[in-house]
């Protein structure tokens, strides 16, 4: 898993460094004068850069350099940065020199709030779904059913909620058009759109996993036993045969949730919520290399730690597995 | 190219007599829904490729019909804010959209595939590393991997698409590989090792064929989540930077100010994707029954 984090960050890291000037990013076009000789006063305005600078200006981009270690070849700033990194110091914004963590607090966990309330929404819906479509499956509500989980698994995320928030937020006006941070009441109010428009497309692929399942399972010999023992099917349905089944759906669940962290960037955009995948975008395009370091990291660390929880899941939901480790 | 077609061919006319005899496992029928599906997809690209010889507005031509109408006689689908008629850029804006779409789910394949039946081919260490780099891939958020690559190779078409097709390669490389290993150990896989056939040979001659024929359902469906994939790069901007697509159509559209006056404007190239998609979805999905493939989730990211 670390080595995963390090190729990452690796290439995250060497990428910004080598597309785009570092000093430029940081001091903009500052990065441009010759200050060595600005430095050394042989000139006060050296011709072809920008007039006015003096020994000010380039005294702020010496600063830049020393702090961002800028003068050290790639591999020793990589280290300088993994060091911090380890000690918990994601070092600051290069453009508003607000520290890197402070950022990410803010941002954070709004996106992992959404992030939970899309599960929630995809799982809420998918697993009642799921069961009912396999109870009878290949009859009247499983073939209704089967078309409604294909519309809602091809409309993309984005379309949906422009659609939503046509109708529930510009025409009936039920929902707010921008993230409120007021209380926790008008946070989850807020975020209610966005989490139905990431949710439901995640509901009808897993409700599509989990019907394949309970099909497989409910033609094992021990669902024929249960039912000679005389339970209910409701019983049999919750549990016996959904437990077993879980697995294939659970799986996706862990690939897909991890990426609705940095993943959910244009539905932030729509619904004006200042979330995470929002600031890593925005600090992408305006090559704030820290931040955008940092977030890769988050969102990597999210998806392999979401994906350990998955492999715990598994001996949960299965006791062969607890046996066999 | 007519190998895969015969195989093709054998197949169904096998399927054909094993339904008819005993009531043994047959591989699922196609079904006429299926060919729905086609027909639409066939509508589309047609429309797409000669819209310059339709009998529609230009485009880009500004004043073509009154200002933000709505649907009409003269303007199907209405009118955005500029006075240009959405139904005909709809039609040109499949263009960008369908050819993006395409060329980046083919130069998935042709990494991705390339990959995973090297990995599940090989094993050992080649497998190892490959396994790790999709799993990198995995980990990165897909808009900084994109921001990356974008950024070296620039914003034309054939760039975009390029860098658009690592967001399936791994799903692509798992996949193949999957399958690849399931050939591997065959025996005339192990026959043409005897025969003396290099480890190229067999990977191109005997397991190639065979992994391609199930990976064409997927690609279908990779085909529609790559279309989707674009109209959110186009959302952001971050797409082809000449022209228009689906994807930029409705980011024009779901401003705030035209998605209130204006909702046709967004919706129709909404309704154009969504139909082409499930068509995709629809496909794909019957195609992968037909050769039996284990649902394996890929329409989720």
């Amino acid at each position: 898993m670390a080595g995963v984090m390090v190729a990452v960050t690796f290439v995250v890291f060497s990428a910004m460094n080598v597309l785009g000037d570092p000093l430029f990013n940081v001091v903009g076009f500052y990065a441009s004068v010759d200050c060595d000789s600005v430095l050394a006063g042989e000139t006060e305005d050296v011709i072809g850069t920008v007039p006015g600078t003096g020994k000010g200006e380039c005294e702020v981009v010496a600063e830049a350099r020393a702090k961002y270690h800028l003068d050290d070849p790639l591999p020793v700033r990589y280290g300088h940065w993994i060091v911090g990194m380890l000690q918990g110091d994601f070092g600051e914004s290069y453009k508003n020199q607000m520290p890197v963590s402070t950022i990410l607090a803010e941002r954070l966990p709004k996106s992992v709030l959404l992030m939970g309330m899309s599960v929630v929404v995809a799982l809420g819906v998918a697993i009642p779904w799921g069961v009912a479509a396999a109870y009878r499956a290949n009859r009247g509500f499983d073939r209704v059913s089967t078309i409604g989980s294909f519309s809602l698994l091809s409309i993309p995320g984005f379309a949906l909620g422009i659609i939503l928030f046509y109708f529930f937020v510009v025409r009936w006006q039920i929902f707010p058009s921008r993230f409120k941070d007021d209380n926790l009441f008008s946070r989850l109010h807020s975020l209610v759109l966005p989490a139905i428009s990431l949710g439901l497309p995640l509901a009808a692929v897993y409700q599509r996993l989990l019907r394949t399942d309970l099909i497989t399972t409910l033609q094992e010999d021990f669902v024929i036993m249960a039912k000679a023992k005389g339970l209910s099917d409701r019983r049999i349905m919750f549990r016996h045969v959904l437990r077993p089944s879980l697995f294939g759906m659970i799986t996706v669940v862990g690939l897909n949730t991890a990426t609705l962290l940095g993943g959910s960037i244009i539905i932030e955009n729509i619904f004006q919520i200042p979330g995470f995948g929002r600031e890593l975008f925005v600090s992408a395009v305006r090559d704030d290399n820290t931040v955008v370091l940092a977030g890769t990291v988050v969102a990597a660390a999210a998806f392999v730690t979401i994906n350990t929880v998955v492999d715990l899941l598994y001996s949960y939901l299965d006791p062969r597995v607890r046996r066999d480790v | 190219m007519s190998d895969q077609k015969q195989l093709f061919k054998g197949k169904t006319a096998a399927d054909r007599i094993s339904a008819q005899g005993s009531d043994q496992l047959s591989l699922p029928r196609l079904g006429f829904t299926f060919w729905i599906a086609i027909s639409w997809m066939v509508l589309v690209i047609v429309a797409a490729i000669v819209a310059p010889l339709l009998p529609i507005a230009d485009p880009e031509e500004i004043g073509v019909g009154p200002r933000t109408q709505g649907p009409s006689w003269d303007n199907w689908f209405g009118t955005d804010s500029n006075g240009r008629d959405v139904f005909s850029r709809t039609i040109w804006g499949a263009r960008i959209s369908l050819v993006v779409g395409f060329f980046s789910i083919v130069a998935g394949f042709l990494i991705g595939g390339t990959m995973g039946v090297v990995g599940g081919y090989r094993r050992g260490w080649t497998d190892q590393a490959l396994g790790f780099i999709v799993f990198v891939l995995l980990s990165f958020p897909v808009i900084i991997l994109f921001l990356l690559i974008s950024n070296i190779v620039g914003q034309g078409l054939w760039e975009v698409s390029i860098a658009l097709s690592i967001v399936v390669v791994p799903s692509v490389a798992r996949l193949a590989r999957a399958i690849t290993i399931t050939f591997a150990e065959r025996e005339f896989v192990a026959a043409a090792r005897i025969l003396g056939a290099t480890n190229r040979r067999v990977m191109v001659k005997e397991i190639l064929p065979n992994v391609l024929i199930p990976m064409s359902a997927l690609l279908l469906l990779g085909l529609g989540l790559t279309i989707v994939a674009e109209g959110g790069l186009a959302f952001l901007g971050l797409s082809v930077a000449d022209g228009f697509s689906w994807g930029k159509m409705i980011q024009l559209g779901a401003a705030p100010r035209t998605l209130q006056t204006a909702p046709w404007v967004a919706f129709f190239p909404i309704g154009a994707m969504f139909f082409t998609v499930l068509s995709l979805n629809w496909a794909g999905d019957r195609l992968r029954q037909h050769f039996d493939i284990r649902e394996l989730g890929i329409g989720g990211r």
